[in-house]
């Protein structure tokens, strides 16, 4: 009797345990809260520049992309956009993506914002933005003569 | 190499017909922007050639008297299957009066292997590899295409 008593309890636990098995887990709480490393990163990929014209804006934008050997592959204008990439040579395995938009701001400025991935890791680097914010620079101002 | 100068304020007429001689070539525009002058533009071909045949039966042939001797060394390299040619074109004006405008344009292609294999190991295909166009034929080619279709001359830097 005593061993039968045992035998069902044991069963119940073994089904409790399969119908935990079976839940799904449960995403944690803070999955999509802001963190201080977005804002930081966030901080490092804009700039703003003193243009007043976002089409002149885009077109710099992807002269400075192509003089760093990306291949355009995706560019919308109402929403200034631009998306490129090329193969991180010599190491042809490597990619490396990059994502520019470029948004109005109050006054005559630009808000341009880069984002690169390099092979599906966001680049955390502030050196790579300042490389790339000062070619984008060159070609924005220099370039038009 | 990948630049010419238009003396044109004709930005539209520029790119219309850059998609034009992109045709010509064999090529079908898979994306394009007008507000910003940007062309995509992608053909796919056979990417076989002889030299890598003649390789692939070589090594097989003396891997397989290997394994005559008793080694499982039987060596089939992957080859070239086929390759998907891609361009992108950036039109831009290069003054403030918009009266001369830059063509820019980058070929590369990606390239698809076949099977192969390497002792035990069997390699599948569907291997890929991407690669930058860098044979200046290839752009002078374009470039006299667009120059003739747009009635100018192009301009090197």
């Amino acid at each position: 009797m005593i061993l039968e008593n045992g035998f069902r309890w044991l069963t119940i636990a073994a089904l409790g345990l399969g119908i935990m098995a079976c839940a799904s887990p449960q995403p944690a709480p803070d999955l999509l809260a802001p963190t201080d490393e977005q804002m930081k990163l966030r901080n490092m990929q804009t700039r703003s520049f003193d243009i007043t014209d976002r089409n002149q804006a885009m077109r710099g934008v992807i002269a400075a992309l192509q003089d760093l050997g990306f291949i355009i592959e995706r560019a919308n204008e109402p929403l200034g956009l631009v998306t490129a990439a090329r193969f991180a040579e010599p190491k042809y395995f490597d990619v490396l993506g990059v994502t520019v938009t470029v948004r109005p701001q109050e006054g005559d400025k630009m808000l341009i914002r880069a984002n690169a991935i390099y092979n599906n890791e966001p680049i955390t680097d502030p050196q790579v933005y300042q490389n790339f914010f000062a070619t984008l620079e060159r070609s924005l101002f220099i370039g038009r003569n | 190499m990948q630049t010419r100068h238009f003396e044109t304020s004709g930005e539209a007429e520029l790119l219309s017909a850059s998609a034009a001689v992109l045709q010509d070539l064999g090529f079908q525009i898979s994306e394009s922007v007008r507000e910003i002058g940007l062309l995509r533009a992608a053909k796919e071909r056979s990417a076989r050639q002889y030299g890598q045949e003649i390789g692939r039966t070589l090594v097989g042939l003396i891997s397989t008297a290997g394994f005559a001797v008793g080694a499982n060394t039987l060596i089939l390299l992957p080859v070239d299957l086929h390759q998907q040619i891609n361009a992108s074109l950036v039109t831009r004006p290069i003054d403030e009066g918009g009266s001369r405008h830059e063509v820019r344009i980058l070929f590369y292609r990606l390239v698809w292997k076949g099977s192969g294999q390497s002792g035990d190991q069997y390699i599948a295909p569907g291997q890929q590899q991407m690669e930058m166009i860098r044979d200046p034929g290839i752009y002078q080619q374009f470039f006299a295409r667009l120059a003739k279709s747009v009635f100018l001359e192009a301009h090197k830097i």
